[in-house]
This record gives structure tokens, sequence and C-alpha cells, in this order.
């Protein structure tokens, strides 16, 4: 894993060739299952072997050594036979346009994706994966996370092969016409890495911790009045609980390295489970910086993304959309000028900062007016808006502090809202629709024509900056992690290209 | 691409709307200079039928104790309880009633350059803006009491679950050919994600 980038190239499969997982994938899949007949059938072995008398219960209990032996033989037919079929009909394929998922044996699926809507991919390395040197290679369409193209297990090379493959196709690299089928692989290029103490530190000064507070006092409490250490000792379970969502939270996120390469963002993380996340650039649909009331003195912010195949993110542990675990608001910058390079305003520091801090109008920043003070009496300085020349920025709240910051050309849809309290009040709700995910972006409580102005403006704003971003294809020089770094696809702004298109012409548009 | 559904032979896309343009309820939150399209009068009808069957359902219910009561058959109910129930029910069915009319004016629709606005709601208001470029798709949907009455329902879906564009109640040659231009413009205008 440490290993840099092998430079190799990659050739894309004509339509008849295929290939096959590693043949121990359905062995790394199914450890569980054969290990728990290890076990059983070993330990009765055993018992026997040592005591040399039957062991009591077991239901092979004092059988002859070849009756054991015929059911280890028939245990590992069965195993074996289904594995190799599993394996056997797992094919996969990697055209220019296309993948290819062709697996089941008795209820067969053939999935095919079109390259130029892939998402984002995942290299994940589960434990035992990890020790056999495999990989499973996940990548996303934009279905709102229904369903991921797994392709379990391929050796990490082969893997991150086939990763950079896929992510230039999608990217709409041009195709070298000499060397039609081969792709260079892409670079990475460190940008920073949070230690063990940050991690740790994040996941104990959390608001899990302030839970777990509450409920140990109200134990104690309640063992001290009533007497009873039974009733400390029967909580056990719950902290017990505690103590799983701790070791979660730490091995989830430890080892959190964020890197740039051509292809997009790249995300390693985990400690028994590896993952490597790759967020092209133009996929990320929102951002979202928060901070609870704990963090505050720390100076630490959390970073969530919106990206369209992620989805709400209840499976995988539910941190696939987290860009930043815990990172200090220098960090926060050096993230965002990653996925969102061109922030649209001269000092981007100032102006984000003021979004994370609040509260009132400085930066441009425009909160509710005074009359919010009914509904909102405390939050309605920090429930602001500002809209620079690429993105909408929303700032809420006063205990737990958020920034949404939706790009102009991601807006799905817009609407205002106003109920009675707030037509007498003279407010309205602005909310912006964007793709399932973490981040719902939603302006409290603005002034009424500050409001009208709002969604005028800022549909205007969603169409130009549809017409100039209209390429599915982000191709485009990576900016440097420091200093101001170009606007992107600045190249295709002549054509605003049907993406119906084969993804051919558009890859001459971009050509280097 | 956006619609699933194939269309019917005659599909009127010209620029003549075949619809009564209806003046909407105003509110605060409309867009200036917009003349918003409503939807057909006969949504009212539907809705009046649909909430009535509900409201009675309801009251039946409610006035089961009642008659009970009346017939002797349950003796412990209240009946201050018995007489006050059937009546709150009845006021509130009644209200309800008398607010679709309203509700059914204040749905109104227009088509930009650019987007589809969408706007419901007296006492809560919502204005939406649906880009042509993001729809991914257009349903035009007809339940049994609608076909009799020639409505139809026209959602939009881009990739947002928080967009929740829905028109009730719009006729159904003009719900084709909504769903035809709404798919011409998205397909000219598609911008991906």
């Amino acid at each position: 894993m440490s290993d840099p980038y092998p430079g190799t190239t990659f050739h894309t499969d004509s339509p008849d060739t295929w290939h096959r997982v590693h043949p121990v994938s359905p062995l790394v899949r199914g450890w569980v299952a054969v290990a728990a007949v290890l076990f059983i059938f070993g330990r009765n072995a055993l018992d026997s072997l040592f005591t040399g008398r039957p062991g009591a219960g077991g239901p092979s209990a004092g059988a002859p050594p070849a009756v054991i032996a015929v059911v280890v033989g028939a245990a590992v037919v069965v195993f074996g036979a289904g594995f190799f079929l599993s394996w056997r009909f797992t094919r996969y394929q990697v055209t220019d346009d296309h993948v290819h998922i062709n697996s089941g044996v008795i209820f067969r699926q053939q999935r095919r994706a079109r390259i130029d809507r892939v998402q984002s991919i995942d290299v994940v390395q589960p434990l035992v994966a990890r020790a056999f040197g495999l990989a499973e290679l996940k990548f996303d369409v934009a279905d709102g996370g229904r369903s991921a193209f797994r392709l379990s297990f391929l050796k990490l090379d082969e893997a991150k092969r086939l990763r950079a493959a896929i992510l230039a196709r999608a990217a709409g690299v041009a195709v070298d016409p000499g060397e039609p089928g081969q792709v260079a692989e892409a670079p990475e290029q460190h940008v920073l890495a949070l230690g063990p103490g940050r991690i740790i530190g994040a996941t104990v000064f959390s608001s899990l911790s302030i839970v777990t507070l509450a409920v140990l006092g109200a134990a104690i409490a309640l063992a001290a009045w009533s007497g009873e250490p039974g009733v400390f000792i029967g909580s056990i379970p719950i902290f017990l609980g505690f103590g799983a969502s701790y070791w979660k939270a730490i091995t989830g996120d430890y080892n959190f390295r964020v890197a740039l390469s051509p292809d997009g963002v790249r995300l390693h993380y985990g400690m028994l489970e590896t993952r490597a996340q790759t967020i092209p650039p133009g996929r990320v649909q929102a951002v979202g910086i928060s901070q609870g009331p704990v963090w505050r003195p720390f100076g630490w912010y959390r970073v969530h993304v919106n990206v369209a195949g992620y989805g709400d993110d209840r499976s995988d542990h539910g941190n696939r959309t987290v860009l930043l675990p815990a990172g200090t608001i220098d960090e926060v910058m050096a993230v965002l000028s990653l996925v969102f390079p061109d922030p649209g305003v001269d000092n981007p520091f100032e102006v984000f900062a003021a979004g994370l801090r609040g509260p009132g109008n400085r930066h441009g920043f425009v909160h509710s007016p005074p009359s919010a003070r009914w509904i909102d009496p405390f939050a309605w300085r920090y429930n602001a808006y500002r809209a620079t020349s690429t993105a909408l920025l929303c700032r809420h709240g006063v205990i737990f502090r958020r920034l949404e910051v939706v790009p102009h050309e991601r807006t799905q849809s817009l609407s205002l809202r106003q109920g009675p309290l707030m037509a007498a009040l003279g407010l309205v709700d602005f909310e912006l629709h964007s793709t399932v995910g973490p981040i719902k972006p939603l302006v409290h409580h603005v002034a009424l024509d500050a409001g009208r102005r709002l969604f005028d403006e800022q549909a205007a704003r969603a169409a130009t900056a549809r017409r100039i971003h209209s390429a599915e294809h982000w191709l485009a020089p990576p900016p440097p992690p420091a200093g101001p770094p170009p606007p992107v696809e600045s190249e295709s702004v002549e054509t605003p290209a049907p993406s119906s298109a084969p993804p051919h012409a558009q890859e001459n548009l971009h050509g280097h | 691409m956006p619609s699933p559904a194939t269309p019917p032979p005659a599909v009127p896309t010209g620029p003549v709307p075949p619809v009564p343009v209806v003046p909407v309820h105003a509110s605060a939150i409309d867009p200036e200079g917009l003349a918003f399209r409503g939807v057909s009068g006969r949504l009212a009808t539907l809705r009046l039928i649909e909430r009535g069957l509900g409201g009675l359902v309801l009251f039946v219910i409610s006035a089961l104790p009642l008659v009970l009561g009346l017939a002797g058959a349950w003796d412990g109910y209240p009946a201050w309880l018995a007489w006050a129930l059937p009546a709150a029910v009845l006021a509130v069915v009644l209200w309800v009633l008398a607010l679709v009319p309203r509700q059914v004016r204040a749905i109104g629709y227009a088509e930009r350059n650019d987007d589809l606005l969408l706007r419901h709601g007296i006492l809560f208001h919502r204005v939406m803006v649906v880009p042509y470029g993001r729809m991914q798709y257009v349903d035009v949907t007809m339940g049994p009491l609608e076909r009799a009455l020639g409505l139809s329902s026209v959602h939009l879906h881009t990739a947002s679950p928080g967009t929740n564009a829905v028109l009730f109640g719009v006729p159904a040659t003009e719900a084709a050919r909504l769903r035809e231009q709404l798919s011409a413009r998205g397909e000219a205008k598609l911008a991906g994600l």
C-alpha cells in the first residue's frame, strides 16, 4: 500500500475479452463459514484425539477417524465446488465506454455501466483480503446509492490499474491515436494527513462522549439512590455499545489521508479495513462543514459531501460521505480548495471563516432580519447566506454550526416557502435541492425581498453556470493544492454538447 | 428520454395553450411580472369527491358511538362526547372541503426560457423552480377518477429527492403537450447531474 504507483499501463478490452476475479476471492468472502465449520469439527476431533475418549455432547462425538475424514472431505468438496462455481461464473470486462460485470451461478446477473456516468470509485481492502494482497473495486453510478458495482476481489495492483483506466475514460482523457488502448496511471500528490491523536481526540471529545457521560451519570445516580449496585451492573451492556461505537469511529477514520491525483480527490483511511476512495472533480454536488459545541475550543470541523452515487450512505459505516473527519480551519480550506477549486471570491479564507464562525453581516453574508428574533431568538444573526460568483454559501446555527456550499452548476431546483407566521413577520425560507446525501441546503428566514431576489438571481446563476459546465467529462489540469487554483473546464465553454452524444466527441473537445 | 410513455399520435405542440389562463391566487413570494397558468377547475370536483368520501368515512366512524348510544346498546359512553365528536369531525371536514376551490385556484405553473415554475398553497405558500436541464424524467399519471374527468397528474423528477414537483389536475391534452414540451426542452438543455 505504501509503495508509490507502479508506472504501468492498462489496456482496455475488446468486446470478446473477459477477465475473472482472483481465484481466492470466494474464500476471502466466505471465510467466516469455513472457519465456523473448521472450528466445530476441529474441536471435536481434537477432543477425541487428546482425551482418548469420546467428547461429550457433540454431534459427531466419538466418531471414528474415518467418519471425521469423510465429513471433512465432504465439507471441502461442497465448499470447494461452491467457491469454484462462484468464481467461474464471475467475469468482467472494461471496454472504452462500458464496464460489464457478469455474476451469479443460479440467479445470473449481467450489469453494464456507462463509464462516463461513474460518480466515484473505492478500492476497499477488508482485513482478510489484505492478508492475501487483494482488494475490492467498487464504483457508484448516480442512482442515489442504491446499488454499487463491486468487483471482489482483485490483486491490489490490478484494482488500481482498473481504477485508473475507468477514471481516465470517465474524465474523457484524449486517447493516444497510436496506442488507443493505453491509459497512463495518475500519480498521487499528498495533501494532508490526520495523526492518530487527532482521530482519537475528535472521537473522545464528541457528542458521543456527552451522551456516554450523561448515561454514566444517570446510572451512578440511580445506583446510589436505590442503593442497589445491580442497577449499575445492569447498564454495562449499554456501555459496551458505546465502546463499540468508539472503536468503530476510531478504527474507521484511523490514518486518514487526503491526496490529490488528476483523477480526483483521493481519501485513504481505516485501521483494519482500509479504503481508498476517489471522488472525481465535478462529482461533488454539495459540501457541508459542521462543528459541534465540544469541538469549538479545539477549532475542529467535519466536512461532508454529497456525491450522487453515495446516497444517504447508511451502508459502509456511514463515513463514505466524510471528506475530512476532524480538521482545523486551514485543513478544511485545503480540502475545500480540492473539491471546489474556484470559490468565486478574492478572499476565500475570510469569507469561509465568516461562514463558519458568524455572526453578523461581515464578508458579504446576509443574515435574517430582526423580525426573525421571534422565531430564532439566538440564531437569527447566524442564519445567513452569501452568493459568490461560483457557489451559494448557507450558514446556520449557534450551538451546532454548519456551512453548506453548493456550486451554482450543481443546483437541481429551488423553492421558496412561507407559512402564516413567517408571512406575518415578512420572512421566507429558501430551499436549494441537491442530490441525495447528508447535506440538504436551506437558508432559514430570509427577509421577504432578499429571499425573492435570491430566488430569481439564483435561478439565473444556476442556468448560466449550467451552460458553462455542461460537459460530463471533467478533465482539467490539476489545481495546485496551495494558492489560487485555475477555474475548471474553461475549455468547454463553447459547446453545450448534449450528453447523449458519444463520449469520443467530447474527448476530442478536451484534447490535450 | 425523459418521458417513459410513448406519445399519443396527435400532440398539440403549438405555442397556443389549450387551457384558458386562470388568474391564480397571488401571494407575496411569487416572482414579479410572471403570468402563472392555472390548472383545470375540474380538479376541485375531483378533490371534493375524494375528500368528501374520506370525510364521510371519518364522520360515520366518529358518529358510531352516538348511534349505538341512541339505540341503547352503549350506555357507558358520555353523551356530550357522543355529540361533540361527530360535530367536530363534520366541522373540520366541511372546512377542508370549503378550502378546496381556493387551493385549486392557487396551483399554478409558468414555463420560462430555462425553467418551469410551480406554485401552490394559500396559507403555506411554496414557489419552486425546476430547470429543464435538470429534469431526469417526467411522469404523467391518470387515476380512474382523473380519467373520468379528463385530468392527469404531471410529476417532474430531478436527481434530488427534494424536488417534489407535482402538478395535479392538468387536462389530458395539456399534460401531453407539457410532457412533450418538457422532454424537448430537457433534451436541448440536458446538463448531466
